[in-house]
């Protein structure tokens, strides 16, 4: 049986906190992620970036979210395990993401450096 | 222009990013000329000997079957590295000062040149195309970082990863300018140099290629002591390196695919710009 989406989200912190190059790269990147699978009893996940350390969070935050990724459970578990690139569920339709131009860059490197062939 | 010999009509078209008015114009003119360049747009990226296609460039690119289309990349990979050699022999540039590379993946030959010489090098493609402030100082980190994002980001439309049309005009951002400040040479695209620029570049020196006079206007009243374009400057403006390579293969009758191009291209008689400023606007040339 696959991991669920809170496991796979909190593998997924982990790694980014234990590389060194993305805490460094993170460092001034305090920002707000919920994620949301789509399905009837839904409710968001959150990551949290601070000085570079991401925390998993089961409930809101005190702020608001700064960008907000919406999917499928399967294809957000497979996005945030290295199984698959953002891109592809992204131009299919599949995956929504909301936020700035920079913070949707910056969460493709951050994938992308983790898992990029 | 006169290259090895023969005479090439160079014609110039701008389509200020419109794509689809671009790829028109490159069928229209299929088989009519000797070759192509695209300008403002690569469809190669070369890392390390390996060539990523750009999918903008290459949809651009397919518009013609008969006549080569080329965007500059087999001049870049073997020209710049000459240019920073030639520079560095001529005394003009020293491995003590340090550089900032507003983008190296998109010249590679030239940031790769800068390293294995011994610069002290910023590569500054995440901090200039991401906003992510993260300079990257070593061959071996941008390599690394290369391969894992140029697979994905090559497929990316070209606006999201470099300034066409309006956003060429925009107002300089200077929200980087101590990476400008710590260098002493700033090298790269003249775009992404322009877009992020500081008011204030006094004695620093510019490796770059396509500019025209008013580039070189604002290069003067910024303080900039020295630029270097990298092609050859013709009525004011410098060529892309786009229009070399296609004058190239106009006048070899062979392209970058092919096995001779590289010695080929060596054997060329290394043209570029070297003009010295000053701020009494008076711009000394020679080469």
């Amino acid at each position: 049986m696959s991991q669920n989406l809170e496991a796979v989200l909190e593998g997924f912190c982990l790694q980014c906190n234990q590389n060194s190059r993305l805490r460094d790269m993170n460092r001034d990147w305090d920002r707000v992620v919920a994620i949301t699978s789509q399905g009837e009893h839904a409710t968001p996940l959150w990551i949290v970036c601070r000085q570079g350390e991401l925390t998993l969070h089961r409930h809101a935050p005190g702020d608001e979210a700064d960008l907000e990724v919406e999917a499928p459970e399967e294809v957000l578990r497979a996005v945030f395990s290295g199984q698959l690139s953002p891109t592809e569920p992204y131009n299919r339709g599949e995956l929504m993401v909301r936020g700035s131009s920079d913070d949707l860059m910056r969460l493709d490197i951050i994938t992308l450096l983790l898992w990029g062939d | 222009m006169e290259l090895l010999g023969h005479r090439i009509l160079v014609e110039r078209r701008g389509s200020d990013g419109d794509l689809e008015r671009a790829r028109q114009w490159i069928a229209e003119l299929d088989g009519k000329v000797d070759a192509i360049g695209l300008g403002g747009i690569d469809r190669w990226l070369w890392l390390d000997g390996t060539r990523y296609e750009i999918r903008d460039g290459a949809y651009l690119a397919e518009a013609a079957t008969a006549t080569p289309v080329v965007d500059g990349s087999g001049i870049k990979s073997t020209w710049e590295r000459r240019v920073i050699l030639d520079l560095q022999a001529k005394g003009r540039i020293h491995p003590s000062q340090p550089v900032l590379m507003v983008s190296a993946l998109d010249r590679f030959g030239m940031a790769e040149t800068f390293y294995q010489e011994g610069y002290p090098v910023v590569a500054g493609d995440l901090i200039f195309a991401a906003h992510i402030d993260y300079p990257i100082r070593t061959r071996e980190e941008l390599v690394a970082i290369g391969r894992r994002l140029l697979p994905q980001f090559t497929q990316l439309p070209f606006s999201q990863l470099y300034p066409i049309g309006d956003e060429q005009r925009r107002e300089p951002d200077p929200r980087y300018a101590r990476y400008f400040a710590e260098a002493a040479i700033i090298a790269g695209d003249f775009h992404l140099i322009r877009r992020y620029w500081p008011a204030d570049l006094s004695g620093k020196g510019i490796i770059t290629n396509t500019t025209t006079a008013a580039d070189i206007e604002a290069m003067t009243a910024r303080g900039v002591a020295w630029v270097v374009t990298t092609t050859p400057r013709l009525d004011g403006r410098s060529f892309g390196t786009n229009i070399l390579e296609a004058a190239v293969v106009a006048a070899l009758g062979i392209t970058a695919e092919d096995r001779q191009w590289p010695q080929r291209v060596s054997e060329l008689p290394l043209r570029y710009e070297w003009l010295l400023l000053d701020v009494t606007r008076n711009a000394k040339g020679s080469r």
